[in-house]
């Protein structure tokens, strides 16, 4: 019997913890979109002067229960000379690079764990930390076109599969100016690691210029005021990527009913909607990571905010975890401004037409990324020289 | 005998990219051939991940499973390929063709296997290996020492994609007779 070493820990305690965390960190990401459906109703409802669903428990949250038990319940359906393979698994597939993305993001501080007997033990806020965080992630959200295309051809039907041909091709064009707004970031940070990243952004807003640091002690230290223009650009690439309105050309219901999707009900329809919601989830989580200082707190470190809770509660894991538990939160109000922002433009811009997305994507944002990747080469080297 | 996450990681991602690779031959259907080759592709961007060559790990997923194999799989969704199935799947010449082009990979496979054998064997990998780090260092060698070479491939795929705006130009092709 081979012995079989995960690498996951240095003991059983440690493994075990970190593969519950793998686990926590996919529940994290589905259970939220219950949530943000039931913002989207109830937003849309605000935005549009009507109720929403109001009548099941409380603010009508209970709504959510509901619908999941009527997708869960719904006859089985499958068009008879789709492909069946491609049929189901194109929804699963449309989960996974969302799921696999936000595992790979740093969501609070790390932290060390240490008891008498035992420990210590080093935990990472994140499913993984490979060290090439943003190569990793644009490769893994590339992937999710397969889940497109398969469901368009599995279903047979050519609504379907001129719906998965119309957003596979908004989903690769809109690729090549997102991953190019993101060219400027690696420049300044010089690193792919998120960590690191989001380390970079703390403390006061501090550059060379003119050969002399400058402090502006009265900004933080973000992304967005190095890359202005490129946080634009992400957060319009990334409404293309989620297929969100203004970009939701893939559904169209005058020219081709529901698009990809037309042939799905049921939980399958559903994995689908959490695949586009993990993608919105993702996308807010990139933003505030490369724009908004991550977890940051502004004008405080990680070490002030262990010290202030050791003095209430001790030192000790106590304080670690409260302190992890407050940088989370702190980023999860960024994540879910952003997503509230998402929801916002959904039900305030009307959409585009098919030719002016190809052409803002192509000839406006493209170009404009290129000259947000050169000036920003040139700046840094003629500050920093 | 202890097994790494490393060598299971290898076995099933090895065992992954030989089936679909054989898949890619094996199947029919030109749609789910390109559908393998793009899951040949994905389990290749995980070996190299497990050699920790992070960079290029990253960019056979973004490049040839997120753009080549996704161009690919739109294109021969557009299409009807009944023709062209069956003018490559007869014929003498066709199966000579074949072979010819067989025993020249097995070949070249084989000359390379040949030749690297010595250089691989016997270099262990390194504990762990920074991605930012190991990138700097690619991206120093490719811009720098072999930055003529890199031009140069570049130009070689300007004129591929020139090449292919030529002929589509070109009135005819496979379905010109019908």
């Amino acid at each position: 019997m081979p012995q079989i070493q995960l690498g996951l820990g240095v003991d059983s305690t440690e493994t075990i913890i970190n593969v519950i965390k793998m686990f926590a960190l996919f529940l994290l990401m589905v259970q939220l979109v219950p949530l943000l459906v039931w913002v989207e109703r109830r937003g849309s409802a605000f935005i549009q002067n009507r109720y929403g669903p109001n009548r099941v428990g409380p603010l009508g949250l209970l709504q959510l229960l509901a619908d999941a038990v009527k997708f869960l319940f719904k006859e089985e359906f499958r068009p008879k000379k789709g492909v069946a393979f491609m049929y189901y698994f194109a929804p699963i597939m449309a989960l996974l690079p969302g799921a696999l993305s936000f595992a790979s993001i740093p969501l609070s501080v790390p932290i060390t764990l240490q008891g008498e007997n035992w420990g210590p033990y080093n935990f990472v806020l994140q499913g993984y930390d490979l060290g090439i965080g943003i190569v990793f992630i644009l490769g893994i959200s590339s992937l999710g076109v397969y889940s497109l295309l398969m469901a368009g051809w599995g279903s047979s039907n050519k609504y379907s599969l001129m719906g998965a041909l119309r957003a596979s091709a908004q989903a690769i064009s809109y690729e090549l100016a997102l991953s190019l707004s993101l060219v400027g970031i690696l420049m300044v940070y010089g690193t792919f690691s998120f960590t690191e990243i989001v380390a970079q952004q703390q403390g006061p807003l501090t550059f060379n210029f003119m050969g002399q640091q400058q402090v502006w002690s009265f900004l933080p230290n973000w992304g967005i005021f190095y890359q202005p223009l490129g946080a634009l650009l992400f957060f319009a690439a990334t409404f293309a990527e989620a297929n969100r309105l203004p970009f939701d050309l893939p559904e169209a219901e005058g020219e081709l009913v529901a698009g990809f999707h037309t042939e799905y009900a049921g939980f399958k329809l559903l994995m689908f909607y959490i695949g586009e919601y993990g993608h919105m989830l993702v996308a807010s989580c990139l933003l505030a990571t490369f724009y908004f200082g991550g977890y940051n707190i502004p004008g405080v470190t990680p070490a002030e905010v262990t010290a202030f809770f050791a003095s209430y509660v001790g030192e000790g894991n106590l304080s670690q975890i409260l302190t992890a538990v407050t940088y989370h939160v702190s980023l999860l109000l960024r994540v879910l401004l952003f997503l509230w922002v998402f929801i916002h433009v959904r039900w305030t811009l009307p959409r585009f037409r098919y030719d002016q997305l190809m052409d803002l994507g192509w000839k406006t944002m493209l170009p404009w990324a290129l000259f947000n990747a050169c000036a920003t080469a040139v700046i840094l080297w003629l500050f920093q020289s | 005998m202890t097994l790494t996450a490393q060598d299971l990681l290898f076995y099933i991602l090895g065992g992954l990219s030989l089936a679909s690779a054989l898949g890619v031959l094996l199947m029919t259907n030109p749609i789910y051939s390109a559908l393998c080759l793009a899951l040949t592709m994905v389990s290749l961007a995980g070996l190299y991940a497990s050699m920790q060559a992070w960079f290029v790990a990253g960019v056979q997923l973004i490049v040839y499973a997120g753009a080549v194999m996704v161009l690919f799989v739109m294109v021969l969704m557009l299409f009807d390929l009944k023709s062209e199935i069956k003018a490559f799947s007869r014929g003498a010449v066709a199966g000579f063709m074949k072979l010819v082009a067989v025993g020249l990979m097995t070949g070249a496979f084989l000359a390379a296997i040949y030749n690297s054998a010595d250089t691989l064997l016997g270099t262990s990998l390194a504990a762990h290996v920074d991605g930012t780090v190991s990138t700097k260092a690619l991206a120093q060698l490719l811009f720098g020492k072999y930055v003529f070479a890199f031009e140069a491939m570049g130009v070689l795929l300007l004129i591929i994609a020139i090449g292919a705006v030529a002929l589509s130009r070109i009135e005819g092709g496979t379905h010109a007779d019908e």
